[in-house]
């Protein structure tokens, strides 16, 4: 009896891998970090030469973000400008994701119609669609908004396609002398316009939190000198300009507020300047050492800032009223140059390697760092409004230029390939 | 029941006391009903011989009686014949002597009549003479009336002074009958009694015989069914005995005819369990290595999402074409991210024939399967 229901149980048993489990089930973990496969069909033009192609400036958009993969013009199967023309099955053979058509059209060569639609080949879907009627002079700009629709449609996240870079360029005139100018320019280094120019050094542009203005650091009345601007009037205004240092400018969240790096009282600290009233407060207190480069948390609770207090530069965090500093960086000797994430998850940093400088990130919450730049002359990383990207500046051939890395390491763009010295950029925030 | 003795004899001689009166009356009132004796003298009497027996002395007695009777009446009417013989006598004289005096009477008229012809004077003194005569005539036939009535008193008294003594004698007679009756009805009680005792005695004897005989009857009639039940009980007991071990038997045979069958039962489930297992095994090998093929193609289709945080997880069913082309993607459990879980469905289409195994058995458990997609 026992032994047949041994029996039994044995063979139940034998079974069970398979019955008991009422459907085979595949775990997949993992998966790849390739860029996703998207087919940009060149968009329809009825009757018009347009000024710009668009199709082109959302291929190189989406192209440079490193996240997507879009097919050569080439191994475009059919070049449908509506759904009608549409055959799925051709864009699921060359393994594409996603399909984005669209057209454009002018009566006047003035005033354009554009339209655009984007599919999910796989399910046959349209994922996103719009029409828009834009000046000539904006297609460029429309062409990046459609490409944040579409970055933002397939990847979860905002795209920072319409958004800008401020950043400081150095010129050598023929006269042998340095010239400076602060520019801004499209996200991806294009259109670029000066802001500010002179002889004298420029430094650290800060974006206000709303895009509208730039804080920045001249030396153009033969001391350091905080200024804020505004861009659309070009209108500035002096906010920092006391004995000693002024430097390291960073917007409070809430635009209000600017931490700045002074040594009015000796040695550089932080310092909170309400912009409004022009109250300073203080918020470290360490003669021994250097205290710079603050910036914000994204609540605007702390302030995040470089200190050598320890003997070597680490990334320390203060309240943003004040209070006890507690350290933060612990790999290495050297980091500096803090920036925090939108989501105030992660901070980006210069990390120091045997006097090599990189880009790295590290997770605020575990404190674990990732290193993402190979070469070894990085500076000033700053967050993408996104916070998928980190913009830094480095150096090629002996020249500054402007690059990106995705803050997983995967994806690195150059940003401007122009004969001038760039550096110290910033990302702009998000178009409101 | 059981009776103390001298109420038994007081119930007798009640019983003879009542009998006695009941006979002495039948005998004096009803003579002609003799059965009407037998049957009130023997109310519980059934047997047919002894009935007999006593109509018999019965009717001897009663003929007895019936003698007695008989002369005694003869005495009486010859008395009374004679009485009536000596009044019809007297009456036929009378009779006589008025039909002589009528004769005279008319011989009379006749004579006078002629002598009142022949002589009126004298017919007067005749007449008167005549008259004279009939008177005295009369007179004397008077007297001799009144001697005849005198003497037909006397013979009256004779008569009955006789019938006094006849009815004495009558009397007499019957208590002397009355007398022997009783006698005769004590004897013949007693007779009966004896004979009912007897009876009684026989009845009980027979009867107890008859009892004896029918408990002896009923005692072998018992012991023979007894001894018949016994017999079939011991019968039905062997009859029972002998099935119950034709059907222990049976049984066993059967019982161990199941036991083979089930042993060759477990042996061939046994065998088809190995068998099974074995099946078993083998598909779920070729599964699971098909599954790994599965899972890396469908892995190196899967453009995960950079941001995808590490919790996310999304469930989605497939259902295979024959060749292994996909042919329908549901989100069973979704990640509640639109990017991630479409980025999974991607996978799975991009991954599209699958490659599945020849293997029927095996192939079927990828006829509809799920993948669960995880960041890390």
């Amino acid at each position: 009896m026992i032994r047949k229901w041994l029996l039994k149980l044995g063979v139940l048993l034998a079974f069970l891998p398979l019955q008991a489990q009422a459907l085979l089930t595949i775990e997949i973990t993992g998966g790849s970090d390739a860029a996703l496969p998207i087919a940009i069909v060149p968009f329809g033009a009825e009757g018009v030469n347009a000024p710009e192609d668009i199709s082109a400036i959302i291929r190189n958009d989406l192209a440079s973000s490193g996240r997507f993969a879009p097919l050569d013009e080439q191994d475009l199967v059919s070049r449908p400008t509506e759904q009608s023309q549409v055959n799925f099955a051709d864009w699921r053979l060359l393994r594409s994701e996603g399909l984005l058509i669209g057209k454009i059209s002018s009566q006047d060569g003035e005033n354009y119609q554009v339209q655009f639609q984007l599919f999910d080949v796989y399910r046959g879907q349209q994922l996103a669609g719009k029409r828009y009627q834009v000046p000539a002079s904006g297609i460029r700009a429309l062409g990046h908004q459609i490409a944040d629709v579409v970055y933002e449609t397939l990847t979860g996240e905002k795209g920072i396609f319409s958004t800008r870079l401020a950043f400081v360029t150095q010129v050598s005139a023929s006269d042998g002398k340095k010239r400076f100018a602060l520019q801004i320019s499209d996200a991806d280094g294009a259109n670029p316009r000066t802001v500010l120019q002179s002889t004298q050094p420029i430094m650290s542009p800060a974006w206000s939190p709303d895009g509208n203005q730039l804080a920045y650091v001249t030396f153009e009345n033969g001391k350091s000198e905080v200024f804020v601007q505004k861009l659309q009037s070009g209108q500035r205004q002096s906010v920092a300009s006391f004995d000693g240092i002024n430097s390291a400018p960073a917007w409070s969240p809430d635009g209000r507020k600017l931490a700045l790096t002074l040594s009015r009282n000796g040695n550089p600290e932080v310092y909170v300047l309400e912009l409004s009233s022009g109250e300073l407060m203080r918020v470290t207190n360490n003669a021994q050492a250097i205290d710079t480069e603050a910036v914000w948390s994204p609540d605007g609770d702390n302030i995040f800032f470089t200190s050598d207090r320890g003997g070597q530069p680490q990334i320390y965090r203060v309240p943003a009223n004040g209070g006890r500093a507690e350290r933060v960086t612990f790999e290495g000797n050297y980091n500096a140059s803090p920036d925090i994430s939108p989501d105030g998850r992660k901070l980006t940093m210069v990390h120091a390697v045997s006097g090599r400088f990189y880009i790295a990130v590290q997770d605020l919450k575990t404190g674990a760092l990732q290193v993402l730049t190979e070469s070894g002359r990085a500076e000033s990383p700053s967050f993408a409004p996104n916070g998928q990207m980190i913009l830094y500046a480095t150096e090629q051939k002996g020249r500054g230029v402007l690059a990106a890395v995705s803050v997983d390491g995967r994806i690195h763009q150059r940003l401007s390939e122009s004969g001038t010295i760039v550096r110290e950029p910033a990302w702009s925030p998000l178009k409101k | 029941m059981k009776q103390h003795p001298i109420v038994q004899t007081l119930l007798a001689g009640g019983a003879s006391t009542v009998l006695h009166v009941l006979l002495i009356l039948l005998l004096v009132l009803s003579f002609d009903m003799p059965t009407e004796i037998r049957q009130l003298g023997q109310p519980e009497v059934e047997i047919v011989q002894a009935t007999v027996m006593d109509e018999d002395l019965v009717l001897e007695e009663m003929a007895r009686l019936q003698e007695a009777e008989d002369s005694k009446r003869a005495a009486e009417e010859e008395r009374q014949q004679k009485i009536e013989e000596q009044l019809e006598k007297s009456q036929q004289e009378l009779a006589r002597q008025e039909q002589e005096l009528l004769d005279m009477q008319e011989r009379a008229r006749l004579d006078a009549e002629k002598r009142q012809q022949e002589a009126e004077q004298e017919q007067q003194r005749l007449k008167e003479l005549e008259q004279q005569r009939i008177e005295q005539e009369e007179a004397r036939q008077q007297a001799e009336l009144e001697r005849q009535a005198a003497e037909e008193a006397k013979q009256k008294a004779e008569a009955e002074r006789q019938a006094a003594e006849a009815a004495k004698q009558q009397a007499e007679a019957e208590r002397l009958a009355a007398e022997k009756a009783r006698e005769e009805a004590e004897a013949q009680r007693k007779a009966q009694e004896e004979e009912a005792k007897r009876k009684a005695e026989e009845e009980a004897k027979q009867k107890a015989e008859a009892e004896r005989k029918a408990q002896e009857e009923a005692k072998r009639k018992a012991e023979e069914e007894a001894k018949q039940k016994a017999e079939a009980e011991r019968k039905a007991q062997e009859e029972a005995k002998r099935k119950a071990e034709e059907e222990a038997k049976r049984k066993a045979a059967e019982e161990e005819a199941k036991r083979k069958a089930e042993a060759e039962a477990d042996l061939q489930r046994q065998l088809e369990a190995e068998q099974a297992e074995r099946e078993g095994r083998r598909i779920k090998g070729v599964v699971d290595e098909y599954s790994l093929i599965i899972q890396q193609r469908v892995k190196r289709f899967w453009i995960k999402p950079a941001t995808a945080d590490s919790g996310l997880e999304v469930t989605l069913q497939i259902r295979t074409l024959p060749g292994g082309d996909v042919g329908e993607v549901t989100i069973v459990k979704s990640s509640g991210n639109a990017v991630f879980d479409r980025s999974a469905e991607s996978a799975v289409y991009k991954s599209s024939p699958l490659p599945l195994p020849s293997d029927a058995k095996a192939a079927a458990e990828f006829r509809s399967f799920n993948f669960v997609f995880r960041p890390e």
